[in-house]
């Protein structure tokens, strides 16, 4: 039993960084129809930032978000400004290859000046976990888990509440209609980006004290968007939340359940059933 | 001698009723026109008989075989074409070849489907725009165009959406008497209709839909003096 | 002119490894073939109709392992291993097909994704069948002579000729298709494919069909790679990146055509070199840049370009 509670907290807590990493890759795909497959580059990119900030000049990465993340929506609405605005309206096969260059180019130049070997970030007072009712919870990640909570929180209000993110909301239900309204669709199509990628970056930072950094950890995290946003339907925030989580937890659960082996199996078996059977995700909100 | 028969057709979204126990006949040859005032529920019968969307219950007979559940395309084959309420032609395609992939499913081969494209072209008078690309034409011309696309297939009955929708006067003469042309040339005829000029001057029969029911089956004469028909559209106070 | 271009095209393919006595330039021309083999096949699936895989190293792998498996426990020889590998890799094209073509658009790029990294991770922790990530490794060919002369395995001539007429299959099936009843149903469909349906395409059958064929091709050039490179591990022939080459090859070539693989191929597998041969350590860097460059200047295709600028369109 405990160990099943212990999963369980392993896996939301894990499953909400995920949540924001996916949550960016959605709002694109929203509004701009768009699959960016760099996004797992601009999580490596708030990861080393943070990490590089921390070991050339003590800055607490839960400090130097406030840095990185800001500055990662410049550069994310840089690339859309300058680089894919124009190659969107080739089409959307192009568009993803585009892509496909971008994060080759960036993680390799990564690997280039960086090298591949595996970092880690410790830090000193997130050396031993927690244990709140004898469940271990690494400090790092707690803290983490709670800034996601509030970033993600955030984003919600700026959604609902302002006009930019009505702007955005609108634009992603029907970019002509929106236009028509009066909002400044190429705009909203750099802010949105930008929003995306200071997400991405954001969730680097906050995982970097949890996990292994290298150059090349941008492919396995874009997998595993792919899973979560399809599972909570592409284009929507509620469902890439959930779908973290849930994704969260089945590969907590699945290591210790079935095998370690096969607990990305199991995620992908999930995806291909969900696709199978509720194409616009498990709470059928998604968009095609 | 009776085509098709439809009866008991039902569907259902979740919890809105679209169509109930619709049921008529379509006989061989005749034009059967299908109206009623927005959201009646014809071109959601249309999509069930021809396959796009699945029934929720009821039946359909062509030729005494039931058509419901199979996939479009086996729809086609039977015998059924149609055209769309909202035109969708393969726009990057020229028009010759937007008919001949239609005539490919008779004549496998190239050269012979092309032949009975051009033909079909002519009975639609679009020979001028063979060559042209089908997104570059105008919307009367995508029309004609779905027409053929259609009859390529060698149809036996021909399920028209609104063909005459967004055209000019001139426009819908000429596409009256087109289906009045296809009528004789064998082909039996169902069509969907707001233009109601047009619908009673070349039906034989009208069936009428309100709320997803018939509310009325008979010819166009008699259609148009139906109390029920005339509340539909026009409200109690005026039937 | 098309014929002239291809008739020239088949000469230099029959005389062209022998123009050069370094195995290096053969290899070249050897992997020039194996990826337009490969581009082509994405391409009749993928340009043709439209249905855009990300999965397609599912079929390489398969190809590959059936091969290598046959081979080494079952003694099959290897060029038959090769067409069963063909075979296999069709008949797993079926189920997938039925699976992954209910869904539209990304839904289904990302499906074929999701097949290949199954597939993939069962291939690498299914120790008993495929050895895991320690891979299958094939020591010696089986003699085989042609005309009283033994086939001198250790040459890359014997292996080009081999990929030259796999290629040479690929192309002209794409000809033959592109020119049938088949390739302007895949056309419709890519277009409309509700439209298709309502001209009587069974849209389903057509695209299985597609997806059956696209997979035997790259299934015989798995068997091929297996033969050539006798070594295979899980992440050399199911990885993500070939099935991402494989479209590009094809984009970047000219979508929808038949000589685009052929171009597609040439240009990145030299550019590839030279980019290795001058930055070494970096030249991925320089690939990703090529990449996005073509992408944005020539969207239509290397050879997409040419056609149009040539006046062959149409």
């Amino acid at each position: 039993m405990e160990i099943f509670v212990q999963s369980v907290v392993s896996g939301v807590l894990t499953g909400s960084l995920y949540a924001m990493i996916a949550i960016g890759l959605t709002i694109v795909f929203g509004v701009m129809r768009i699959i960016n497959l760099a996004h797992g580059e601009m999580v490596m990119l708030g990861m080393f930032g943070a990490y590089w900030s921390y070991t050339l000049w003590g800055i607490d990465p839960f400090v130097s978000i406030l840095i990185w993340s800001p500055l990662m929506f410049l550069v994310g609405m840089a690339i859309h400004r300058f680089l894919l605005r124009d190659v969107i309206p080739k089409g959307e096969l192009n568009t993803l290859l585009y892509t496909a260059g971008l994060s080759l180019f960036v993680a390799n130049l990564a690997l280039f000046f960086w090298t591949g070997d595996y970092r880690t970030l410790n830090l000193p007072y997130a050396q031993w976990p927690v244990r709140p009712f004898g469940i271990a919870v690494p400090i790092a990640l707690a803290i983490a888990f709670c800034m996601a909570i509030a970033i993600t929180t955030a984003l919600y209000l700026l959604l609902s509440r302002t006009d930019i993110g009505r702007a955005i909301r609108a634009t992603a239900q029907n970019s002509q209609s929106a236009a028509l309204m009066g909002v400044n669709v190429k705009r909203i199509d750099t802010i949105t980006f930008g929003v995306g990628t200071a997400l991405a970056a954001a969730a680097g930072v906050l995982l970097v004290p949890s996990l292994y950094l290298y150059p090349t950890v941008g492919e396995i995290l874009i997998t595993k968007c792919f899973v979560i946003v399809v599972l909570g339907g592409l284009g929507s925030v509620p469902g890439a939340i959930a779908g973290a989580i849930l994704l969260g937890l089945v590969e907590s659960l699945g290591a210790v359940y079935v095998s370690v082996a096969y607990k990305d199996t199991i995620g992908f078996v999930l995806f291909l059933l969900v696709l199978l059977f509720r194409p616009s995700g498990l709470f059928g909100v998604g968009r095609s | 001698m009776t085509l098709l028969t439809v009866s008991g057709l039902r569907k259902d979204f979740g919890g809105l009723r679209a169509i109930s126990d619709l049921s008529f006949e379509l006989r061989k040859g005749e034009i059967l026109g299908l109206i009623g005032p927005n959201g009646a529920g014809k071109t959601t019968a249309f999509n069930l008989i021809t396959g796009f969307i699945p029934a929720t219950a009821g039946t359909a007979l062509l030729e005494g075989q039931s058509i419901l559940g199979l996939k479009p395309s086996a729809i086609v084959k039977r015998g059924i074409a149609r055209t769309f309420q909202v035109v969708k032609p393969f726009r990057n395609l020229s028009v010759l070849e937007n008919v001949t992939l239609a005539a490919f499913l008779n004549e496998p081969r190239r050269v012979r489907a092309e032949e009975k494209a051009r033909a079909t072209l002519e009975r639609v008078q679009l020979s001028r725009k063979i060559e042209n690309n089908a997104g570059d034409l105008t919307l009367g011309e995508q029309k004609y165009l779905e027409i053929a696309r259609a009859l390529a297939t060698d149809a036996k009955i021909l399920f028209l959406d609104e063909p005459m929708g967004g055209l000019n006067p001139t426009e819908v003469e000429n596409a009256c008497a087109l289906v009045q042309r296809i009528r004789q040339d064998g082909t039996t005829v169902i069509l969907v209709e707001h233009h109601m000029q047009a619908i009673m001057k070349i039906s034989d029969r009208v069936v009428v839909l309100h709320h997803g029911v018939k509310i009325a089956d008979g010819t166009p004469h008699d259609v148009v003096r139906n109390r029920d028909v005339i509340a539909a559209y026009l409200g109690r106070q005026a039937a | 002119m098309k014929h002239i271009l291809a008739a020239v095209g088949v000469l230099i393919l029959f005389v062209a490894p022998l123009l050069t006595n370094n195995s290096f330039y053969q290899h070249l021309m050897i992997m020039v073939l194996f990826w337009t083999l490969l581009g082509a096949s994405w391409n009749l699936l993928g340009g043709f109709a439209g249905q855009v895989s990300f999965g397609h190293a599912t079929f390489l792998g398969i190809g590959a392992y059936t091969t290598m498996l046959f081979y080494l426990s079952l003694n099959m020889s290897p060029w038959l291993g090769m067409i069963a590998g063909g075979v296999l890799g069709a008949l797993v094209a079926l189920p997938i097909g039925l699976i992954c073509f209910r869904l539209r658009g990304p839904y289904f790029s990302l499906a074929t994704l999701a097949v290949a990294e199954i597939v993939r991770l069962v291939a690498l922790n299914w120790d008993q069948l495929t050895a895991g990530p320690v891979g299958l490794l094939i020591t010696t060919l089986p003699p085989l002579s042609l005309g009283g002369h033994a086939v001198n395995w250790e040459s890359k001539i014997p292996f080009y000729y081999i990929a030259a007429a796999l290629m040479l299959f690929a192309t002209v099936l794409t000809y033959a298709v592109s020119r049938s009843r088949f390739g302007a149903y895949l056309t419709a469909i890519r277009e409309d494919i509700d439209s298709a349906e309502a001209v009587g395409i069974d849209t389903v059958r057509v695209r299985v069909s597609a997806l059956v064929l696209s997979a035997f091709v790259v299934g015989l050039a798995g068997g091929f790679y297996s033969v050539y490179f006798r070594y295979i591990d899980p992440d050399a022939v199911f990885a993500i990146s070939l099935s991402v080459e494989m479209v590009f090859i094809a984009v970047v070539g000219g979508l929808a055509t038949t000589a685009g693989p052929v171009v597609g191929a040439l240009v990145l597998v030299s550019i590839a070199e030279v980019f290795r041969e001058r930055f070494a350590a970096g030249h991925l860097i320089f690939y990703g840049l090529f990449m996005m460059l073509v992408i944005r200047y020539l969207p239509e295709g290397i050879w997409g370009r040419l056609r149009f600028l040539l006046g062959l369109t149409r």
